[in-house]
């Protein structure tokens, strides 16, 4: 049985057309998922349409064997999973402390709250050093790296990046696939959407090729990384490339 | 010298009632993205409670704040709920806003109107034309007690802003609204608490207006291009922006009113907010827009 399902969804924006067009998957518990695709196949609108950012026109988002139609944001972060968008994801105006403390709101037990920031302190000395400096004046990494700790905050069984390394510097971005390593070592659950293809698949275990809101292909990473057909027409342009979804 | 600072002083007494005034109109379009043309008709309509309260119970215009603060927080959850989830989804949704609450105002404008008259009215209290010396100066007792409560108001705004996990989840939704739901806050919840807020803040500006500033039903429309100047002039949304443009306009206007004449009040209001918005056109603490 798969941790999360996703069955035959479509989804798009507005009165617009569908952009995820009865795409179907389903994700394990404790593996490792990385998503690529040209741009608008629909790798962010799918982690928006499991997140509950946006409502799918039909067909159904399943965790834990309960399904979970219409559920709004925080239900679906109260259930386990979590969701760190591609940008502007930190509360400028708050402290690093308590950009992590509202990443605890659904948890009321201070003494919880207090040991899960111990926590990504541990994992982020960088946050602990800054605790007091407000998220908006910290560099692009360093607000990834606060993004991903408050995710933490809410102890999720499922996280969804997209687009973790998008903007960041070569040396930056490494630090934060190493941290995406360290997370997974953790038993959590990571379905991440990723420019730098090749980077994400060599994080990751297994690969989906999305295209035109359908999956296209998905197998274990390293087969999709060796695939000459997939290498060709998704990883090419991939490499290197600054394209975003 | 003296001269100059009791007129600061008074500048300062009817900038932290404005800053009162124009709070609760920032906090809904920070929060909620709602431009409440409204806000204002709900002063007045506050303020008719008060005078009528005071006038037919005895009940002193400042006490009548801890009835009309509760009453006005339902109201607003009420109205917000009522009107505004409506549109939530709407693309042009804060353009919606200005149409619905010009709508509200003009509606609750008539009620007024039709059940109270057109006629000028002000609570009179005891307090209303006294006085007392603060060392060399004037203070206005009325006035006084008006500023202090209208700060105190704030700070508890404040603290509850800073220190309470449902004004961590205001502050967040301010922020940023979409990490705000991606951290579990419920925005909509969060809103119509916002919206009540907002309102019970017109309702305790109500009770000062009542016997500060004469007022009839039409009068609300002087009021909220005011209240709007000052918000525009903090910076949209932002609560200090609209404390500290508020005391400082409050200021300015004061001095040209005793240095050049009366007649002057307003110009210099309207015009220091041209100047400082063309220095600063994000406003005096609102973001620069990107780009």
């Amino acid at each position: 049985m798969a941790l999360l399902e996703i069955r035959n969804v479509n989804a798009g924006y507005g009165k617009g057309p569908d952009i995820l067009r009865g795409l179907s998957l389903e994700i394990e518990a404790g593996q490792s998922y990385c998503i690529i695709g040209p741009n608008g196949a629909g790798k962010s609108t799918l982690l928006k349409v499991i997140s509950g950012l946006l409502p799918p026109r039909s067909g159904e988002v399943v965790f834990k064997d309960v399904p979970f139609n219409g559920a709004r944001p925080d239900q679906v972060l109260a259930a386990g999973i979590c969701f760190v968008p591609q940008d502007q994801a930190v509360f400028p105006e708050m402290s690093v402390r308590e950009n992590l403390t509202i990443g605890a709101y659904l948890e009321r037990d201070r003494k919880v709250i207090k040991e899960r920031m111990e926590r990504v302190f541990e994992l982020f000395p960088i946050l602990a050093e800054r605790a007091s400096q407000d998220g908006g004046t910290m560099s692009g990494g360093q607000q990834q790296m606060l993004a991903l700790g408050r995710a933490l905050m809410i102890d999720p069984a499922v996280m969804m990046l997209d687009e973790p390394s998008l903007g960041l510097a070569p040396q930056i971005a490494d630090q934060i696939f190493a941290t995406i390593r360290e997370l997974e070592a953790l038993g959590i659950t990571i379905v991440m959407v990723e420019q730098n293809a090749v980077r994400g698949l060599e994080l990751a275990d297994w690969g989906v090729v999305l295209d035109l809101g359908i999956v296209r292909f998905e197998g274990p990473a390293d087969t999709i990384l060796d695939d000459p057909r997939i290498r060709e027409l998704y990883l090419g342009k991939a490499v290197g490339s600054e394209g975003t979804t | 010298m003296t001269e100059i600072i009791q007129v600061v002083i008074f500048g300062l007494l009817l900038g932290g009632v404005y800053a009162l005034f124009a709070s609760g109109l920032t906090l809904a379009f920070g929060v909620m993205r709602i431009v409440n043309l409204a806000h204002a008709v709900f002063i007045v309509a506050a303020a008719y409670a008060a005078f009528f309260a005071f006038e037919e119970l005895g009940i002193d215009p400042i006490v009548s704040i801890l009835f009309l603060i509760p009453l006005f927080f339902f109201l607003g959850v009420g109205v917000y709920l009522t009107f505004f989830v409506r549109i939530e989804g709407s693309p042009r949704y804060v353009e919606m806003t200005v149409l619905l609450t010009f709508g509200i105002a003009i509606m609750l404008e008539g009620l007024l109107g039709w059940r109270f008259t057109g006629i000028f009215r002000q609570a009179k209290p005891s307090y209303l034309t006294d006085a007392f010396f603060l060392g060399d100066y004037l203070i206005p007792t009325g006035q006084f007690y008006a500023a202090t409560l209208s700060l105190v108001l704030l700070g508890a705004l404040w603290l509850f802003l800073r220190f309470t996990r449902t004004g961590y989840g205001i502050r967040a939704t301010m922020q940023n609204r979409a990490a705000a739901q991606l951290v579990g806050v419920n925005v909509r919840r969060v809103s119509a608490i916002s919206f009540g807020i907002s309102a019970a803040f017109a309702g305790a500006s109500g009770a000062f207006m009542s016997y500060l500033f004469p007022f009839f039903p039409f009068r609300h429309w002087q009021w909220i291009a005011l209240l709007l100047a000052l918000v525009v002039l903090g910076g949209m949304g932002s609560l200090k922006g609209a404390v500290v443009g508020a005391l400082i306009l409050g200021v300015a206007s004061s001095l040209v009113v005793d240095q050049i004449g009366p007649g002057w009040g307003p110009m210099a209001f309207y015009a220091a907010l041209f100047g400082i918005l063309l220095v600063r056109p994000q406003g005096l603490f609102g973001k620069e827009l990107a780009v």
